[in-house]
């Protein structure tokens, strides 16, 4: 028969320490990012990140082989579509360069400026969230590098996120699709803007404030002013976009960056240059451009909270 | 139970917390990876006096959270009431190992489940997820799959053993 031993004890136990963390959960939140979990956050990061960038990198042919043992299964279907996609994108490219020069002309007269000439760094992606529900991804630049807070990263494919905390060595990217991140976007075949939002593993949530706005599946959503520069590539339009009760065009969209297999990253040096205020943390970081409108919704980012004073008259 | 042990242990909980991290940053089947350090805490919380196996499952999840951007001590909660779960039914499972299995299952996918509230009610949006039923219950199956070996392998790192009807001690 079992018998239940040092209940009382362990489960005052647990009480202790659920109450212990429920002060530092507040603590934490109240200090928005900053404080003793901050410096604690940075301590730990910057002694596990050697270790980090040394398993990933002893394991990866061991990664590889998995891959490519799951890969097997679908290579010979993927081979069979891959032929047929080169076909149609033939003829595509054909299409496409004619097209090209039209679209340069349609972002001169929306005063949309491509994001060329921006300086890049090259990271590697050096670890993954702690769970399944952390869209995270550790890379191996930091802010010895010139890495700072806010700054856009992205892969071949387009947009992948953003960083949301720097260490010395190593950043944090908080992923496009993360369900607290909203990006403002532009369809880029029409030019109507509206905004999309993570919805973690799931697709992505487009929103359009004109319901007349024709929006069709395969279009590719860029993003337009805000705290991202303007065209990158963010997501495509799974399919036609429906009105919702009159208020807004809603419809679904998935990443054109790899995310669920990101190895190299480019982060993006920038810093919004249209009107916002800067602000310097006193930490040491890279001073952060917070966006008047940025067309972000997200909340408990200490570096994008707007600053209230407020006066009292006797 | 000696401190080198709880060492042994807290050392194991790190080496897991680091592989959660790295290893499975590309090892992803079906895009969604074991929650290893759950099944580790799992493992220890089997045969440390229950106070220990609790503070080594609030150690592991602070430690999580140090390397989350998540807020602090969200993942202490979590590790905390796995290990306080694991303890109040580990005489049950001793009795009769064939529930380890849908224990280990039952506890991850509780575990994650806890977590989403939690993350939710603390502004994480993570019951927003738009593939939140697997990720709460892929995890908890290969939790299950591997508990298989790495149960064994948390008791013979600490050198656990023990027969039936005795006391939990190392």
């Amino acid at each position: 028969m079992w018998r239940p031993g040092g209940i009382d004890r362990s489960t005052s136990l647990l009480i202790g320490l659920i109450v212990l963390s429920l002060t530092l959960l507040t603590v934490d939140l109240r200090a928005s990012g900053a404080g003793v979990g901050a410096t604690l956050r940075e301590g730990v990061q910057g002694v596990l990140s050697p270790v980090q960038r040394a398993v990933s990198t002893a394991t990866k042919p061991f990664a590889t082989f998995v891959e490519s043992l799951s890969d097997l299964f679908s290579v010979n279907a993927d081979n069979n579509r891959l032929r047929e996609r080169v076909l149609e994108l033939e003829q595509e490219v054909a299409q496409l360069q004619s097209l090209e020069n039209r679209v340069r002309e349609f972002e001169a007269l929306l005063g949309v400026a491509i994001p060329a000439g921006l300086e890049t760094i090259t990271a590697e992606v050096l670890a993954v969230g702690v769970s399944e529900f952390d869209h995270i991804r550790v890379i191996s630049k930091g802010r010895n590098d010139g890495i700072g807070v806010g700054m856009p990263v992205v892969d071949e494919g387009g947009l992948v996120g953003r960083v949301v905390s720097v260490t010395a060595t190593t950043a944090h990217v908080r992923l496009v699709v993360d369900p607290t991140e909203t990006v403002a976007v532009r369809v880029e075949r029409t030019g109507e803007t509206g905004w999309l939002s993570g919805r973690g593993s799931g697709p992505m949530i487009l929103e359009l404030l004109n319901t007349d706005a024709a929006v069709l599946a395969g279009d590719i959503l860029v993003t337009a002013d805000g705290k991202y520069p303007s065209g990158i590539a963010v997501a495509t339009v799974v399919r036609a976009a429906r009105s919702e009760v009159g208020f807004s065009l809603r419809t679904e969209a998935t990443p054109t960056a790899a995310l669920s297999r990101i190895d190299l990253v480019y982060v993006l040096v920038y810093t919004q240059d249209s009107p916002g205020i800067t602000v310097d943390d006193g930490s040491g970081r890279i001073p952060v451009v917070v966006p008047e409108d940025s067309g972000d919704r997200t909340s408990g980012e200490s570096e994008e909270e707007p600053v209230t004073t407020t006066t009292t008259t006797p | 139970m000696r401190a080198r042990h709880v060492l042994i242990a807290a050392a194991v909980l790190l080496v897991a917390v680091i592989l959660q991290t790295s290893l499975f940053t590309r090892i992803r089947p079906f895009d969604v990876a074991p929650a290893l350090t759950a099944l580790v805490v799992v493992g220890f919380a089997r045969h440390f006096p229950a106070e220990t196996a609790m503070l080594l499952g609030f150690g592991a999840g602070l430690l999580q959270d140090l390397l989350a951007v998540s807020p602090l001590g969200l993942w202490a909660l979590v590790m905390t009431t796995v290990a306080y779960a694991t303890v109040r039914f580990r005489g049950r499972l001793e009795e009769d190992f064939g529930l380890m299995t849908p224990f280990v299952f039952a506890v991850t996918f509780g575990g994650l489940f806890l977590f989403a509230v939690l993350g939710t009610i603390f502004g994480e949006k993570t019951l927003a997820d738009g593939g939140v039923v697997k990720k709460l219950l892929v995890p908890a199956i290969y939790n299950a799959v591997l508990s298989v070996a790495v149960l064994p392998l948390t008791a013979w790192t600490v050198g656990a053993s023990r027969r039936p009807g005795t006391e939990f001690r190392l």
